[in-house]
């Protein structure tokens, strides 16, 4: 039985409960019907704002923000503000999906902006092609995105996953023989865009007759690489490669310390361009390579004005998910400027459509444009940490710092 | 495989198993005093990660000290969870309904680190986290040693407790036959909600050894939640060094299959033997029947 001490004792607790939640709720709900009146353009998206891609996804989510602030303050986009409708999608495919449905078709929103990465990509670009939209992504790199038959996505990078490591590729193999490393260690996270990055350089490579001796796959929820490590530094492999995201390589890397193994070349994708890496790894970057599609020092005239007004707005220089979640905007409003028109009608997205599959699009990753499965047709850069900070180093006509070809110790 | 492979797998798996071992045994010591499922137990682990990881980025002192801090905190938040929330609940449905409540207060947890400490992914740097040594051949990390040892000092300091101490009979006790203990004039409830306090100042040291080796985030508990249950099972719920026996198989079992069979199927040994062990022997290998002894 609860007598009346306990009921009250009861209610305090859950009170308590509530305090503690409202805030959550409030911040991580963004309700409100989406549906624009004259003077506003609804832009939906979807982000893994929580779960495996909220680091990359609160990125994203900081770029799309960063721009429509931008254009809201420079007139709008056709004259009206743009308003963005961003859910959560923690991360799942599923969720995605039916977050991109419910925008398209409860809340109507004018244009749809992509989600971060392939995973969440392409089950969201399925919805938007059903509905007839435009769907330019800012994060969906991977082979699988572009052989789906999506006539209606673009990718606002410069270069699909597979090509990343193209220049670095380059590099390699006009290395002197005695230069060039023989044997690599290859370690990619089970995910389309990842993979993409590291086999794209391996299969170059491997053509180019360079060993392969360690070719590791892990699933993205790893998080004890010791294993992982022990096999590499046990190869003894001249160059380490990782496919990676962000967790998984700091915590490959500080492995591979751990066990004193010292390659001549290390790269991975994504996690060395993100500032909180050097903070991770502390001073033991020196060398390590990764490919970038953006770089708040290119001089493109666009981004001198993204980095001066994000700098403004954050604080902080604008990284690579900001940027392309900033180009995506730079397209789409490319695209409205060009129609003279944003709404939900077929014949409007349509439009818009066919604007991109023809047109050449200044951003802030210099001038875009698509082939007909939407892979963009530049390429990346490659960064290196050359005296503790990453700078450009391939191409060499943009090149920040001198190419490192044998890794000092880490 | 060559052989000093092997090894550097055996001792890399030796460290993990231990780590394991204490990140186990707060929860299955939930289970024995009240029969708690404590899903909240990894969010508990994750939040200590951040503590240190926040003390150390404040003041730039070694996170290790942050234990004299979040161990008797982590004690007292225990015994106010237990008295406060778990207590509240009919003992007919105990077990069923914590896995309700303490999954409330995993999600609250998440919630707020997320919020104060946003998602973005943090690891604490360490002069020393790269630094190893090597033995025959095979390294050994120096933050995977510590945090050995403070697993197995935890390991030690809670056996001894539970066997050479008063508040230790009581507590065994307790968890054997309440009722008989009530009639022998202990205060169970009492003797619970301390029982509680110590699993989770466990998870205090549980978290700080993890941080000092790993990456963290909010949502980082999810992962670990599941490997624990199994091992807890495995070992049968409510007794700690079955726990930690069977942390200790399993930790080394991954870390070699991880070499033939790589990550992904290395993962699945836990569930694989978890299956097993429901099937040969569900009352686990060192618990009674559901662990009425320690």
């Amino acid at each position: 039985m609860i007598g009346p001490r306990n009921v009250r004792q009861l209610t305090i607790s859950s009170a308590a409960c509530i305090a503690l939640l409202a805030p959550l709720g409030a911040c991580g709900l963004d309700s409100g019907n989406g549906e624009g009146g004259d003077d506003e353009i609804v832009i939906g998206i979807s982000l893994p704002l929580t779960g495996d891609f909220s680091e990359p996804g609160k990125g994203v989510e900081r770029g799309y923000k960063a721009w429509a602030k931008y254009v809201n303050e420079n007139g709008g986009l056709l004259g009206k503000d743009v308003r963005l409708e961003i859910l959560d999608d923690q991360s799942s495919a599923d969720r995605v999906a039916s977050d991109y449905e419910k925008l398209i078709s409860q809340e109507k929103v004018d244009l749809v902006f992509g989600p971060f990465s392939t995973r969440l990509v392409v089950p969201a670009a399925q919805v938007a092609k059903d509905y007839g939209y435009l769907f330019v992504e800012p994060a969906g790199a991977a082979e699988e995105v572009f052989t789906q038959g999506f006539d209606h996505l673009f990718y606002a990078a410069p270069a699909v996953a597979d090509d990343h490591y193209n220049l670095l590729a380059d590099k390699i193999l006009a290395m002197p023989a005695d230069q060039r490393p023989k044997t690599v260690a290859y370690a990619s996270m089970d995910d389309p865009f990842a993979m993409g990055t590291a086999y794209g350089l391996k299969d170059k490579l491997e053509a180019a007759g360079v060993k392969t001796v360690v070719d590791e796959v892990y699933p993205p929820n790893t998080t004890d690489f010791s294993s992982i490590a022990a096999q590499i530094a046990d190869s003894k492999a001249d160059m380490v490669v990782g496919g990676s995201q962000y967790q998984d390589a700091v915590n490959l890397i500080v492995a591979l310390q751990q066990l004193d193994y010292q390659p001549k070349l290390a790269a991975f994708s994504t996690a060395p361009t993100n500032p909180e890496f050097p903070k991770a790894i502390g001073d033991k970057t020196e060398g390590i390579l990764s490919p970038t599609g953006y770089t708040p020092e290119a001089t493109y005239q666009q981004n001198q004005e993204f980095v001066e007004y994000y700098t403004e707005l954050n604080g902080t220089a604008p990284t690579e998910d900001e940027a392309n979640a900033w180009t995506t905007g730079e397209v789409v409003a490319a695209a409205v400027e060009a129609a003279d028109c944003a709404d939900p009608s077929p014949e409007c997205q349509q439009e818009l459509i066919d604007y991109l599959r023809e047109a050449t699009v200044d951003t802030v990753v210099g001038p875009l444009s698509w082939d007909a499965e939407g892979r963009p047709e530049s390429a990346h850069m490659i960064q290196q940490y050359v005296d503790g900070k990453i700078r450009i180093v391939l191409p060499e006509d943009q090149a920040e710092a001198d190419f490192i070809p044998v890794k000092p110790a880490w | 495989m060559s052989g000093s492979l092997l090894l550097q797998s055996l001792i890399l798996g030796i460290l993990l198993g231990g780590l394991y071992a204490l990140l186990a045994a707060g929860l299955t010591l939930y289970f024995g005093v009240m029969r708690v499922v404590m899903i909240a137990h990894s969010a508990f682990l994750i939040l200590a990660a951040y503590l240190a990881w926040y003390f150390n980025r404040e003041t730039g002192i070694d996170p290790l000290l942050s234990l004299l801090v979040t161990v008797p905190l982590f004690f007292v938040a225990g015994v106010a969870m237990q008295r406060l929330l778990l207590s509240r609940l009919r003992p007919a449905t105990l077990t069923m309904m914590s896995v309700l409540l303490t999954f409330a207060i995993a999600l609250t947890i998440e919630g707020l680190l997320g919020y104060v400490f946003t998602g973005t992914q943090r690891r604490i740097q360490l002069d020393y986290s790269g630094s190893s040594f090597e033995v025959a051949g095979a390294n050994i990390a120096v933050v995977k040693l510590i945090a050995f040892g403070l697993a197995a000092l935890s390991l030690l300091g809670l056996y001894l407790l539970m066997k050479k101490t008063r508040f230790g009979q009581a507590l065994r006790a307790t968890i054997q036959h309440p009722e008989a203990a009530r009639l022998l004039g202990i205060s169970t409830d009492r003797i619970a909600g301390y029982g509680f306090g110590i699993g989770l100042a466990t998870a205090a040291v549980g978290g700080t050894a993890l941080a000092l080796d790993s990456t963290i985030y909010p949502s980082l508990h999810w992962h670990w939640i599941g490997p624990l249950m199994a091992i807890i099972v495995i070992g049968g719920l409510g007794s700690i060094p079955g726990a930690a026996i069977a942390a200790m198989l399993l930790g080394v079992t991954q870390s070699l299959l991880q070499v033939p069979m790589g990550t992904t199927w290395a993962q699945t040994v836990f569930y694989i033997a978890l299956f097993a062990t429901l099937m040969v022997r569900p009352q686990g290998f060192f618990g009674g029947r559901l662990a009425q002894r320690f």
